[in-house]
């Protein structure tokens, strides 16, 4: 009997069990309200958003988030932040499980805006942005970043701030003991590495056991590309761009692309160029940076350049970096495109959610400091007080300890105040708080930028650029670190279809342009 | 269900009969049920969606039939067969060199004496599967670093066999990349594998070691001719259930993996996550879906012409 009636309660549990990740609130939200509305527009009920970790997690004091964002707004509001690393996974999934499953906003990156917009997913929200009254106001400081967005006439994402991009950061200390002055032109940047590489830069008594510079993989795995390596791609790109005249074409194809390899590979194999470049996460270079295995590090702009500078010091070193401009052979730094917030097609009030959300973002107030910073008293703070070994006076904005990273300080929410388009009512309140060579850096890598090349999906795109970018990837490898010549790697790249392919991506490209026009 | 039985004065079973098997046994059909009910939802019924393979879908607009442009594509693109070939040289000699050690270790663990020496030996060596691989991948990318930190080839500069500043760049090799694969892959699994090896092992009688014994069977003999024969089942049945995700061969390689080794390491798995990802364009589920399609087929076909040669070779299969 005992026996029975263990085993029902074993079986009812595994029941209870299996269907307890079932079943959710599908239905759509934002439906109409019956409080006050501004204008035309209703005020929703309630806002679904789905974005990944770039907004303060759970961990990190999201209910709080939403607790404040509620507040300021009356409207309750949905969050859904899968875990960072599976955020296009998770999203996909959702769009696939139907429309009446989709959130009103997502956060998208250029790659996944496009293809979303493309298939139709997101609404048009280029009237609601041209009559919005963020645009009146006149505190955007930079609508050209908006008008980037629009695909074929139309606006289907909003981003809050700039993309940023990476800049090239050089050891004063090391510069000092070489007695070098900073790099302007490619001559001497590859002068500098090899100064690091075969004297005693770190000051340690011993030759040759540093090198120059360092970096996560010879090519990245998104857009921009060459931001880890500009001084030796220049003006090569590997992937596809408009020329000014609006013809696409596919930039590891071109001369340039070829004299960059080359300049990588005979920096590598005269070990300029960390040997384990082909195998580095971004953490393994950091982590070698703040161990003063090399000296040139080309990294995120902005608050990285704070967080390098702290870490150094954690790590006793010396802590001096200079955030170099790009040198002559460059140019100009990429910034990458930066993500957006879109409206899906699913939405039943995208108008609503679009002022009340969007836009709200940008208010220059209360609703802007909580994107921004985050909330008082959870993540800054205005009182007298120590944190982290830092005394702040009352009156003084600062940022509070983060909560999963004890030890450390928060440094902004999902808008990055060096990076906002969008100017605060009054004064920043956090902008004394920002550490000077953050802000250094941010201003030297604003001005010496110009945006990455767009990006735009065809069918051929989605057929043949997986292998083609494989392809391209293999043969720069191959020719940096295995001593194959350029010449074969570029013979294989016609041989095995690359040259086919990207033919017939630049093709479909150039006749999407064309009717376009 | 009934059977009928030819034999003369067999009884026939009858429903009714059935009816009061299940309900005698009531109780363990109830703690069956969730799992029967849960493998057909995610299972079986999933199995329905084989038709996406025959369309094209992003996962926004409703799936477009296409016919069998997905498997055209599929093994028209040079990248699907190199991944189609490695996959299956990969894993099946993972799988042979994890049995392989497997088997061995757990032979020499069986001769230890001392017991709790014995469990703390093996409980060291399975303790490298619960690593994760990303775990697993960092720590041996520090271990056979080209830098002067590297273990490895710290040892080797100072036994001379390779000179300070030419020191190996394994993970970056094309020549080192596949035989690192494996030892790394022994060395994480191989522990698990004697888990199972050494209950076999446990259960073979005394007897016959006492017999063999008697008959002036040495050690190696008793190993040929009593050991090796009883875990031989043992070692099939492992063999034959894991070529069955032979095909699915994707985490250890993709944590390992670098753009140098493609040609050696590009598994299915990885060639379609890259496919998906590098392309610039929304995942195609029909193209993915299509990719499951014949990987599942070929290991299906793997499982049924293992269990064929078993039978023929050994009277018995386990399908």
């Amino acid at each position: 009997m005992k026996k029975r009636i263990a085993c029902m309660a074993l079986a009812g549990l595994m029941t209870v069990s299996m269907f307890a990740g079932c079943g959710s609130d599908s239905k759509s939200s934002s439906g109409n309200s019956g409080t006050s509305a501004e204008g035309d527009v209703e005020k929703p009920d309630k806002i679904k958003v789905m974005y990944d970790g770039t907004v303060f997690t759970k961990e990190n004091g999201q209910d709080q988030f939403k607790k404040r964002w509620e507040e300021l707004t009356g409207i309750k509001l949905e969050i859904t932040q899968p875990d960072h690393d599976a955020y296009y996974d998770v999203l996909g999934q959702t769009f696939a499980s139907g429309p009446d499953n989709w959130p009103d906003v997502v956060l998208l990156d250029p790659t996944y805006y496009a293809g979303y917009a493309k298939e139709g997913a997101l609404w048009d929200m280029s009237d609601a942005w041209e009559n919005s009254d963020l645009k009146a106001s006149g505190r955007i400081n930079n609508e050209e970043l908006i008008d980037n967005l629009y695909i074929d006439g139309k606006l289907y994402g909003f981003a809050t701030g700039r993309g940023n991009g990476c800049a090239t950061y050089v050891k004063q200390k090391w510069l000092d003991n070489c007695n070098l002055e900073v790099p302007t032109t490619y001559e001497e940047y590859i002068n500098m590495l090899k100064t690091f590489k075969e004297g005693d830069p770190d000051g340690n008594g011993v030759d040759g056991d540093t090198y120059g510079v360092s970096t996560a993989g010879l090519i990245g795995e998104e857009i921009p590309y060459v931001n880890y390596l500009p001084e030796f791609y220049q003006d090569a790109y590997p992937s596809f761009y408009q020329k000014e005249d609006g013809t696409w074409v596919d930039g590891f194809t071109e001369d340039s692309m070829k004299e960059a390899i080359e300049r990588i590979r005979d920096a590598y194999q005269a070990g300029y160029i960390d040997k384990e470049s082909l195998t580095n996460g971004t953490n393994d270079c950091r982590n070698k940076f703040y161990e003063d295995k090399f000296g040139v590090f080309t990294y995120w702009a902005g608050t990285w350049a704070t967080n390098l500078k702290t870490n150094l010091k954690a790590n006793n070193r010396d802590d001096q970096l200079v955030a170099i401009p790009p040198i002559k052979e460059t140019g100009k730094y990429l910034e990458r495109r930066p993500p957006v917030f879109a409206i899906t097609a699913a939405c039943k009030n995208p108008e609503g959610v679009f002022k009340y959300f969007i836009e709200n973002m940008l208010d220059g107030g209360d609703m802007q400091i909580l994107w921004t910073y985050g909330v008082e008293g959870t993540h800054w703070s205005t009182k007298a007080e120590t944190v982290c070994g830092n005394t702040y006076e009352e009156g003084q904005f600062h940022m509070l300890e983060s909560m999963e990273k004890p030890g450390t300080q928060y440094t902004k929410n999902n808008i990055d105040p060096m990076l906002s388009i969008g100017d605060f009512k009054e004064k920043d309140p956090g902008a004394d708080q920002i550490a000077p060579e953050a802000q250094d850096s941010q201003e030297m890598f604003n001005e010496n930028s110009k945006l990455a090349p767009n990006f735009v999906s065809t069918d051929e795109m989605g057929q043949y650029n997986g292998d083609l970018t494989t392809l391209k990837n293999t043969i720069i490898a191959n020719v940096v670190t295995q001593g194959s010549s350029i010449e074969d790697e570029y013979k294989r790249f016609k041989d095995e279809g690359g040259a086919d392919w990207s033919k017939q991506i630049v093709d479909s490209l150039n006749k999407l342009n064309k009717e376009s026009k | 269900m009934s059977k009928s039985k030819t034999a003369a004065g067999a009884p026939k079973k009858s429903w009714s009969d059935t009816k009061s098997k299940i309900y005698k046994y009531r109780g363990f059909y109830l703690m069956f049920l969730p799992v029967l009910i849960f493998t057909i939802l995610f299972h079986y019924l999933p199995m329905f969606g084989i038709g996406y393979a025959f369309t094209e879908y992003h996962g926004i607009n409703k799936p477009e039939f296409v016919g069998l442009e997905n498997f055209r594509k599929m093994f028209a693109a040079p990248g699907f067969w190199t991944a189609f070939w490695n996959t299956l040289k990969l894993s099946i000699v993972k799988l042979i060199l994890n049995t392989g050690a497997a088997v061995l270790i757990s032979l020499l663990l069986n001769e230890i004496k001392n017991t709790a020496f014995k469990k703390t030996t093996q409980t060291i060596i399975y303790l490298p599967h619960f690593m994760s691989w990303v775990v697993t991948a960092s720590v041996f990318t520090l271990i056979l670093s080209p830098s002067g930190e590297g273990l490895v080839n710290s040892l080797l500069v100072n036994l001379g066999v390779v000179q300070k500043g030419s020191e190996i760049y394994f993970m970056g090799s094309k020549k080192w990349w596949t035989p690192i694969f494996y030892i790394v892959n022994v060395w994480k699994d191989t522990g698990w594998g004697t888990i199972i090896f050494l209950a076999t092992l446990s259960s073979i009688s005394p007897e016959l070691y006492e017999a063999a014994t008697m008959d002036g069977a040495g050690r190696w003999n008793k190993m040929r001719y009593i050991t090796l024969p009883a875990l031989s089942n043992t070692i099939v049945t492992v063999l034959i259930l894991n070529l069955a995700k032979v095909m699915n061969l994707f985490e250890s390689v993709f944590v390992m993996q670098n753009d140098a080794v493609i040609k050696q390491s590009d598994v299915l798995q990885t060639y379609i996550y890259t496919q998906t990802f590098n392309s610039g364009a929304l995942p195609n589920y029909g193209y993915t879906t299509a990719v499951g399609i014949v990987k599942s087929l070929v290991g299906c076909v793997l499982v049924l012409v293992c269990n064929h040669l078993s039978k023929k070779t050994r009277g018995r299969g386990i399908v």
